[in-house]
């Protein structure tokens, strides 16, 4: 058999290719990468897919596979082939991409990679030389290594304590995403002969985008062994195989599914992605509200989750932000946004929002009493505070200069048959309270953050002027 | 039926290790192991006595060595001694094409009103109208909104979003699609971005560009979700192993998340390096008015790239340099490359040029420094704000710039003086030696230092400045 043509003609990778490694390998003497190599490079010439070849060199002794094919190389670290060849594939999913992968790579440092890639299940060709030893950093045990066998990490022999051999194949072929996986041998003609065969039709499987395949070869390492290669060839038919047993360990008919357009580079889908308008907002205020702060209004909403505080907060920065202002939202998040208290900064300022926390707000929508309670001492001499007397029965004692509004926002909501609108009530009360911004302009940022769910609009805008009508029956 | 000719086997013994692979392959017996150690390469090659050869082809299916048992019609009867197969069987190069470029697009955008958004989802909108098309990443808080808006955008874009198994994985796949030469990125807070950088260091070494968005939280250990400035030092002094640097950028408002997103894709495809955006717990999950740009990127395939098509295949991305020498070569190409990198520095200087008080700040703190500095200046003091955006390198210059005739200088921060460290060394690397004794203002655990914490600082030293 001719070298395949996806093997350089000479491995100027290779120390520069002095001397004879322009033409060697620099696998030891009986060492299975070199047919494993072979087998690749007949195989990716035989679907002559070589120029979409992505080949991935993982850390382990096959380090250097880009010193030998002629194909686009990329060299990851340890354990993370796998997940460099979806990198790749994902990229350019018409390349063909190859992650090959030593046993302590695959099935020890990148367990987790190796596993959650599989069930992926994305179009790729994983090879695993599963040699039962660490080849490169010199003879230390390996996940595969066999019970009783010596390495320079379990020198009496692998025990209990060191845990059990991991049968990748098995393990692989026990889950979802894969489409083939074989476990093959190197050790004689019949065995080299389906080895061959089976890395063909793993990389065909790629090549048809139909799946991913997982060849396991059971591959010599005569060096570390300490063994001849002939007598290596024989302790992996005799001692490896019945633990790692040969075989097709799953082969299902799927058809071709990983089709993939050319991603969208249209402007205007992209713009509308983001909720961009074209229109120019109309303007309803006189300037800057100035009766409330000279330059910058502090404000805090707070309750519980589903309170829909963040989203009245979002509105009132939408407003802001509508009339030509600076405006913040900070939202409390995290653990005790689930469930818990849910509570929201926000600043309009004139020019540019300085401090977008609110430790002590001019003005505070509390929707519950747990929520008054904590943050109605923060509000400073002189602000608004806006509460929901349907929940709050027993307001605290606030300072004199504060005006307080019980609004029942949540009585209000469930009359107008829908309880998640109080917080609109609530909007509907912080204007007529504040007089922060024009009723028309809280009314434009609700029906715009409507604009897809139209239907709510006239809910929402009673929900709102019931709010102004509460404040305005609390006035004398 | 015509024979096809089949043929028989010949070996160049400098090429053969020896294996024996091939003499049970040969059910002629032909092969025998050899007995002499070759001089050129210590080993003992397999002897061949091809009278009874029948030309199989067992034994050249046994062979590992791409050079080994080979059919004798490919070239002439070797001669025993090293020659280069080139010579042999004639000159065959690699037919693939030296790489080029295939150039990046720049495409008009309308113009729109600002958008109203969070920080993290004006840093995704940025990445996406930077060209990124290809996203990896696993959830954390308070990162995650960024990875979910990309969830939602990139299928309709025909992009990619994968949730990763791990930080470890995610950053590998970007390895990968960096690799491909196309623009990618992700979303990650501190514990998050520690376990990146191991793949970080990789795409340093291997000259790979990505934007890391590390939302910084309280820190160490889990720490907490609330904000903090915890990974200043992880950014610029620690981005794994190696002589690695990153260009650091550390934006304070939405409008920043997405303008220097934008800037970073640019910085790393420029320069073919990682760019780290560091923003905060506050100004991730801060919303606020974001003006998108009038231009969008197309991106291309840069010459370097390993895409996987014939225009790339000649290419490797790798970081390893065996030979001692190799490796010293390389990091002096990187190291020139941290170099060029400083023409790259950022900053804003506020009300600096007459200030007495220097306040100096980045990310969220510096938001609430300005405001100190405004209150400051309403009570008659002199003070302004130094602000820089990019924190490695540090634009030692613009600092130079503000301090004169400054008095006093006070690094607000929420860590443990991070900001304040590379403030230090920027300074002593100028050789500056004459600046005021820094104070701070330091918060940590998630808590950002307040404006009147500030003011304290600056008005309890108030009689030093008379």
């Amino acid at each position: 058999m001719s070298k395949a043509s996806v093997i350089y003609d000479k491995f100027d990778r290779h120390s520069h290719a002095q001397g004879l490694k322009g033409h060697a390998t620099h696998y030891c003497p009986g060492c299975g990468h070199g047919l494993a190599h072979k087998f690749l490079a007949e195989a990716i010439d035989e679907l002559g897919v070589q120029d979409r070849t992505v080949a991935i060199s993982p850390v382990g002794c096959s380090v250097f596979l880009y010193y030998y094919f002629d194909v686009g190389n990329s060299q990851a670290a340890h354990g993370r082939a796998s997940v460099v060849a979806l990198g790749h594939k994902f990229a350019n999913p018409d390349s063909v991409v190859i992650s090959y992968q030593g046993d302590g790579d695959l099935a020890s440092i990148g367990l987790a990679e190796t596993i959650a890639t599989a069930q992926l299940g994305a179009p790729i060709t994983v090879i695993f030389i599963n040699n039962a030893i660490y080849g490169m950093t010199g003879g230390q045990m390996a996940p595969t290594t066999l019970m009783g066998q010596t390495a320079t990490t379990c020198p009496t022999g692998r025990s209990q304590f060191n845990g059990q051999p991991m049968k990748m194949a098995e393990i692989i072929a026990g889950l979802d995403g894969p489409i083939y996986v074989e476990r093959v041998a190197l050790f004689d003609a019949k065995q080299r002969v389906k080895a061959k065969k089976a890395i063909r039709k793993a990389l065909r499987n790629q090549v048809e985008g139909r799946g991913y395949s997982f060849i396991e070869v059971l591959a010599e390492c005569p060096t570390h062994l300490k063994m001849s290669p002939e007598e290596t060839e024989s302790w992996v038919k005799d001692f490896m195989e019945p633990v790692f047993p040969l075989g097709v360990k799953k082969d299902v008919t799927v058809e071709p599914w990983f089709h993939r357009n050319p991603p969208s580079f249209e402007g205007g889908k992209i713009l509308q992605l983001a909720g961009a308008s074209y229109e120019h907002p109309v303007r309803h205020c006189e300037g800057f509200p100035r009766h409330l702060a000279p330059s910058d209004i502090s404000l805090k909403l707070a309750g519980s989750g589903g309170d829909g505080a963040q989203t009245a907060a979002m509105l009132i920065a939408r407003s802001g932000i509508n009339e030509g202002f600076d405006a913040t939202h900070i939202p409390s998040y995290g653990p005790e946004s689930r469930g818990g208290t849910s509570y929201a900064d926000v600043h309009v300022a004139e020019e540019e929002v300085l401090n977008p926390g609110s430790p002590d707000p001019q003005i505070l929508i509390a929707f519950n009493a747990p929520s008054l309670a904590k943050f109605g001492p923060t509000v400073r001499k002189g602000g608004t505070v806006i509460y929901d007397c349907s929940v709050v029965s027993d307001a605290p004692l606030l300072d004199p200069s504060i005006k307080v509004f019980p609004v029942p926002f949540t009585g209000i909501a469930t009359d107008l048959g829908k309880a998640v609108v109080k917080n609109i009530v609530a909007l509907g009360a912080l204007q007529a309270a504040t007089g922060i911004f024009p009723k028309e302009t809280f009314l434009d940022a609700i029906r715009v953050a409507l604009k897809d769910k139209c239907a709510l609009i006239p809910l929402n805008e009673e929900a709102f002027a019931w709010g102004i009508k509460s404040v305005e029956a609390l006035r004398p | 039926m015509a024979l096809k000719e089949r043929p028989k086997p010949f070996l160049l013994p400098e090429y053969c290790k020896g294996c024996g692979r091939c003499i049970d392959a040969c059910a002629k017996g032909c092969i025998t192991a050899g007995h002499q150690i070759n001089p050129l390469t210590g080993l003992v090659p397999v002897e061949l006595d091809l009278t009874s050869c029948n030309a199989c082809g067992l034994c050249m299916d046994a062979c590992p060595e791409p050079y080994g048992l080979r059919p004798a019609h490919e070239g002439p009867i070797p001669k025993f001694e090293l020659e280069d197969p080139a010579k042999l069987y004639g000159v065959k190069p690699s037919d693939a094409p030296e790489p080029q470029d295939v150039p990046s697009v720049v495409l008009p955008l309308p113009r729109t009103e600002p958008l109203v958004i969070k920080g993290t989802y004006a840093s995704a909108i940025g990445a996406i109208l930077a060209g990124c098309r290809h996203v990896y990443g696993y959830p954390i808080t308070p990162s995650t909104e960024g990875a979910e808006l990309m969830a939602k955008f990139l299928p309709k874009l025909d992009g990619t979003f994968l949730q990763a198994v791990s930080e470890v994985a995610a950053v590998n796949m970007m390895y990968g699609t960096a690799g491909a030469g196309l623009p990618t990125m992700t979303f990650t807070s501190s514990p998050g971005f520690s376990l990146m950088l191991e793949g970080v260091s990789y795409m340093i070494g291997s000259e790979l560009p990505g934007v890391f968005v590390d939302v910084m939280r309280g820190g160490p250990g889990l720490g907490n979700i609330a904000p903090e400035q915890s990974d200043i030092k992880l950014a610029c002094h620690g981005l794994g192993h190696g002589n690695t640097q990153a260009l650091v950028l550390a934006p304070s408002t939405p409008q920043e998340m997405l303008d220097l997103t934008i800037l970073a894709f640019e910085l790393s495809f420029k320069y073919r390096n990682p760019v780290v955006i560091l923003s905060d717990g506050y100004l991730g999950q801060m919303t606020g008015k974001v003006q998108l740009p009038e231009t969008m990127l197309k991106p291309g395939v840069p010459k370097w790239a390993v895409y996987g098509d014939a225009l790339h295949r000649k290419n490797l991305i790798s970081s390893i340099f065996l030979t001692e020498t190799d490796l010293e070569a390389h990091n002096v190409h990187l190291n020139a490359k941290y170099e060029a990198m400083k023409v790259e520095v950022r900053s804003e200087s506020f009300r600096c040029e007459d200030a007495d008080v220097i306040l100096i700040a980045c990310n969220t703190p510096a938001r609430t420094a300005k405001g100190a500095v405004q209150e400051l200046r309403h009570q008659g003091i002199k003070a302004g704000l130094f602000r820089p955006i990019t924190l490695w390198p540090f634009p030692i210059e613009a600092l130079k710039a503000a301090l004169q005739g400054a008095e006093r200088l006070v690094v607000v921060e929420a860590s443990a003086g991070q900001l304040e460290n590379e403030v230090r060394l920027a300074l002593s690397k100028a050789g500056v030696r004459d600046y005021p004794e820094l104070e701070s203002v330091r918060r940590m655990g998630g808590i950002l230092p307040q404006q009147d914490e500030i003011l304290a600082q600056v008005l309890g030293k108030k009689e030093v400045l008379a």
